[in-house]
């Protein structure tokens, strides 16, 4: 695809970015009870993030997602279920009418549409945009040096606590503006919201959330028979 | 009168008649030096001229636009990589507001919005370049039922999650865009192996366009000033460790070039006279004639110049070693003629007569020598090489006149009343060796026919190969800015190799168009077959006015209002905003405008902004007269071997288009043969000529003989130094041996010729050994000073000379002294 017709890649990162935060965003859990939060409470919330996902780097849920974009008038919903482990392996399956399968064993992601039988692939890896950007948002997710690369804030809310991330480098912050989470007192991600420089916004609601075990065989992909796959950044 | 007498008595007797000649001559000189000069400081002068990849080279040098164009570099460490991905934007924004900057390319224009942009702006005119079934092809998404299908399917994968519609929506919303770019972005696809962030991210590549005025080496000079205080500067906004910024680029490698011409001339020259001084008042002890030796090279230097001047108009940078190679030839006439003269006096004869006396009898040596070694330089011409053309002619012209100097200025500078000289060692130990070879020549003959053998074996053994340095490096000037940063970022960059160069002017542009439909079909089916690698060309830009009129006409027949409703009711049916298709409806109006007659045909350069990033890719392709165009091959390998050129050179062309392949690393591979040509023919010419003059100078074949012996020793053991030091030939310093031909004959000429006529052993050999010797020490010095200069063709050419004339020197001593001894032992015994 891009060598038969050029793309802009900085927009295909961006809404390979919406997906990756709204999966890896489940993985963040509260532990500390105040409000605002001080930035000696935030880093307490944080370690204590590190060793949740430590202890269980399994996650699934089912979630709703809204998002409204510059191109259509309305909205575009959809909702299915999602699989993540840390650090980067993920799997999201679109229900309805317009169903599609996204997965990631960390090298590389696939997009299934079962609707047309094609397939995208992108190679994750290979120090392009694509990789870095996704690096950059897992390792913010994971709360591995999340301080370096992003503003965090955070406040206690009525049920749970809302969490800031507002991207510190030039790089980051074309791919988001901003990026909330809320977290139920479960300690358990209920509602994210990303805001986009365009102005793009996609908001994410979990439910059913567990920590059970992931059997590895989700987050691998082969498309089915008579599957046209395209590559959009090439090989 | 002989002319030796007639030289002594104007000498002694009209001193100020000959002073007033010399200022005469000077002035003369000096006012065409002032008036004329001017230096080319290209470096593919310096290569034949007649072969069409360099040619091809100079075109590319010349009349594109990256004659103006720099390349920076930032380097880190690789624990501030994320620091230099924040940095860059800033670091290009910071260029791009210097004075002498126009364009900056930072990264991939598809990557920013303007790129974007941009190229949506060139769309209409190359929609219309489409081959007319494709055009027709494409329009076909203009039809309702299609329109609405495609505008389905994409709202369709945007729910299902996909990433893809969104972009393909906003780049190109109607659905033309993506055609009428497909033959520009697959005729690029080379560049896409060109990234400007090394994959360990520690280096970022920007380039630059600079507003350099011509491609001069004072205009490079300037803009490099400029540069290299931007990069003094502190890095603002940078907060890791240590940053280096690194330059390179035409107008950086013409700057370090024009500037170390200065330290070359200074370091070789100095070190020239410096040497071959200090030879000269060992051997001699006086230093009124080593002043009136150095006044007669420097005036033989400063004629050889002036007529250069007035020859060639403009000279190249590599006739800067042109004085000191002069000063380490002529110096050995002023050795021989004084020394002669010297043993004249001390034979108690007086001032004038001893002038008669040295130009008597070394005045024929000197004029032979001077003839074969002018000679030598002189078959330069044949090499092809403007640079090497003119360095043969100055020097043949300078030698001549040093030989002519030294028979006559010389003697301006010589008191009529000196000293003998009380104690000559060297003259001693010369002449102890010279009785003891000459009453036992068998024992220094075989010792030094035996090493000579041997290290001719090794020389001339296919068994030790020669190491052949063709690539571009071997040419570039040592210590250059320029090129280590060009080695660092290549270094750094992932691994690929220099493209073949195709340079292609066509007469109109139908024909531009024509002709590079043609090469990129053919180009396809080579790679097809894997014959090449890759390729990119110009075809797609290049629009063809017979295409986009056929197009145009099939405008007509469209029904642009019947599209725009189609368009507004998918949009509406869809969901999708109206406002967001706003190019979409641009596209279809300007479309539209096309099928007036009276509208001009679109061009894209009138769309693509000036400083779009954009350009920097147009640039490689189009010369500043758009007619003048380049592609670009990539070889399954790098080229290195003259049989890579071969393949490459007969499957590359296309019938009736006449292309010019270039490139750096294919024009070195073209002209290997041409090196080895002008190691083994023209050397063997050089020596033919050699021989035949010997012949006629000493009419004693015995004599001939070993003196031809004696040039194939001494070339067999250069070749074996070479060897075994591990210098290797390179395109130019092949042309080494048969200068070492040329001046190592004149030293086998002064032994043979006094041997011949001999008559006091002690006397007259002894006396001309003795300044044989000297000569060949400064000559090795005079050469070797270029061993300093930065320029490496000037370099390599004087060390590979200089060991040359170092073993000419020693054969000539150690094996024609004693064979001319075995074989006319009487001549010195009945001395």
């Amino acid at each position: 695809m891009y060598k038969t017709a050029p793309v802009p890649l900085r927009l295909i990162i961006r809404s390979l970015t919406y997906g990756v935060l709204a999966f890896t965003s489940l993985f963040v859990s509260a532990a500390l009870s105040a409000e605002p939060l001080t930035p000696l409470d935030l880093k307490g919330l944080l370690g204590h993030i590190r060793e949740k996902r430590n202890a269980a780097p399994n996650v699934q849920a089912d979630f709703h997602e809204e998002k409204v974009i510059r191109l259509m008038n309305k909205p575009i919903v959809s909702s299915g279920k999602i699989w993540f482990q840390a650090p980067s392996k993920f799997r999201r399956e679109v229900a309805g009418s317009s169903s599609s399968v996204m997965v990631s064993d960390g090298q590389q992601l696939w997009i299934y549409y079962p609707n047309f039988k094609s397939a995208e692939h992108y190679s994750l890896g290979k120090h392009s945009p694509v990789d870095a950007a996704m690096a950059a948002i897992n390792t913010a997710l994971n709360l591995e040096n999340v301080e370096g690369t992003f503003h965090i804030t955070g406040a206690k809310a009525p049920h749970g606590y809302d969490l800031e991330l507002l991207p510190r480098g030039p790089s980051m912050k074309r791919l988001f503006q901003s990026f909330h989470l809320h977290i139920n007192d479960d300690l358990l991600a209920e509602r994210t919201e990303m805001l986009q420089p365009n102005g793009d916004r996609i908001v994410t609601s979990y439910s059913n959330q567990t920590r059970a075990s992931i059997p590895a065989s989700l987050f691998q992909f082969i498309p089915p028979v008579g599957t046209d796959v395209s590559t959009p950044l090439g090989k | 009168m002989r002319i030796s007498d007639l030289i002594a008595r104007v000498l002694t007797e009209r001193r100020g008649t000959v002073w007033s000649v010399v200022i005469v001559l000077v002035a003369a000189c000096l006012t065409v030096l002032i008036t004329r000069m001017a230096l080319d400081s290209d470096i593919i002068n310096m290569l034949p001229g007649k072969f069409s990849s360099v040619q091809g080279l100079k075109v590319y040098n010349s009349d594109f636009e990256q004659t103006r164009e720099l390349t920076f570099a930032l380097v880190c460490h690789p624990e501030d990589a994320d620091k230099l991905e924040e940095f860059a934007p800033g670091f290009a924004e910071v260029l791009r507001n210097q004075p002498w900057c126009e364009r900056v390319l930072a990264g991939s224009p598809m990557e920013t919005p303007e790129g974007v942009h941009d190229l949506q702006s060139m769309a209409l005119p190359l929609l219309l370049n489409l081959d007319s079934p494709v055009f027709t092809h494409a329009l076909e998404v203009l039809q309702p039922a299609k329109m609405r299908e495609r505008l389905h399917h994409l709202h369709e994968q945007i729910a299902a999650g996909s990433p893809r519609p969104q972009f393909e929506l906003e780049f190109d919303p109607l659905g033309l865009i993506a055609p009428a770019m497909k033959p520009f972005a697959e005729g690029n696809a080379i560049q896409e192996d060109q990234p400007l962030t090394s994959p360990d991210r520690t280096m970022r590549v920007f380039l630059v366009v600079t507003n350099q005025q011509s491609a001069s080496a004072f205009d490079s000079q300037k803009l490099m000033r400029q540069a290299n205080e931007f990069r003094a500067r502190p890095l603002q906004g940078w907060e890791g460790g240590p940053l280096q910024v690194l330059i390179t680029g035409r107008s950086a490698y013409v700057s370090d070039i024009s500037l170390s011409m200065r330290y070359d001339v200074v370091a070789t020259l100095l070190g020239s006279m410096l040497l071959v001084g200090a030879i000269f008042f060992v051997g001699f002890q006086r230093w009124l004639p080593l002043l009136g030796m150095g006044f007669a090279l420097l005036l033989a230097c400063l004629v050889g110049l002036a007529i250069g001047l007035l020859i060639f108009g403009r000279l190249n940078m590599a006739t800067i070693g042109f004085s000191s190679i002069l000063v380490g030839l002529g110096v050995d006439f002023a050795i021989l003629i004084f020394g002669r003269y010297q043993q004249a006096r001390g034979d108690g004869e007086s001032h004038r007569d001893a002038i008669a006396t040295s130009v008597a009898k070394l005045g024929r040596a000197v004029f032979f020598g001077a003839l074969t070694t002018a000679v030598g330089f002189l078959a330069l011409v044949l090499s092809g090489s403007l640079g090497f053309t003119q360095l043969g002619v100055l020097i043949a012209i300078g030698i001549l006149f040093a030989g002519l100097f030294m028979c006559t200025i010389l003697f301006l500078f010589v008191r009529e009343r000196q000293t003998v000289m009380r104690h000559d060692w060297l003259f001693g130990l010369v002449k102890r060796y010279v009785c003891w070879s000459v009453q036992r020549p068998k024992p220094v003959l075989i010792f030094s026919t035996l090493l000579l053998v041997g290290l001719c074996a090794i020389g001339f053994s296919p068994l030790f190969a020669l190491p052949f340095d063709a690539s571009a490096r071997s040419l570039e000037p040592k210590n250059s800015q320029a090129s280590q940063a060009l080695a660092a970022i290549m270094h750094k960059m992932p691994t690929r190799w220099e493209p073949v160069l195709a340079i292609l002017r066509a007469h109109d542009p139908q024909q531009l168009h024509d002709q590079w439909r043609k090469i990129a079909d053919h180009w396809a089916e080579l790679q097809r077959a894997g014959k090449i690698k890759g390729f990119s060309t110009p075809a797609a830009l290049a629009l063809s006015p017979a295409i986009m009129q056929s197009n145009r006409a099939q405008l007509s027949g469209l029904d642009f209002a019947g599209v725009r409703s189609a368009l507004d009711q998918s949009l509406e049916a869809e969901g999708f905003s109206r406002e967001s298709f706003k190019p979409a409806f641009a596209l279809l109006t300007d479309l539209e405008s096309m099928r007036d007659p009276a509208v001009p045909m679109p061009h894209w350069r009138d769309h693509l902004p000036k400083t779009s990033s954009w350009w920097f890719l147009i640039d490689r392709y189009f010369a500043r007269d758009p007619l003048l165009t380049s592609g670009f091959v990539t070889s399954n390998a790098p080229i290195a071997t003259h049989a890579s050129y071969e393949s490459l050179s007969q499957q590359l062309p296309v019938a009736e288009v006449p292309v010019v392949f270039s490139g750096w690393s294919y024009s070195l591979a073209n002209l290997l043969p041409w090196s080895q040509h002008q190691l083994i023919l023209i050397s063997a010419l050089m020596a033919i000529f050699d021989a035949v003059l010997l012949a006629l100078l000493y009419r004693d074949w015995r004599l001939w003989v070993i003196q031809e012996i004696t040039l194939i020793f001494a070339v067999g053991a250069m070749l074996a130094s070479m060897k075994l030091l591990h210098i290797p030939l390179n395109l130019l310093n092949v042309l080494a041996f048969r200068l070492v031909l040329a001046i190592g004959v004149d030293y086998g000429i002064y032994i043979i010729l006094i041997w011949q006529k001999a008559h006091d052993l002690e006397h007259d050999v002894a006396g001309v050994v003795k300044p044989v010797f000297l000569a060949g020490l400064t000559a090795v010095s005079g050469f070797g000073s270029l061993g300093l200069a930065h320029n490496p063709s000037l370099s390599g050419l004087g060390i590979a000379c200089a060991i040359g004339i170092f073993w000419s020197l020693v054969a000539t001593l150690f094996f024609t002294l004693p064979a001319a001894a075995l074989t006319e032992p009487k001549t010195w015994r009945q001395a």
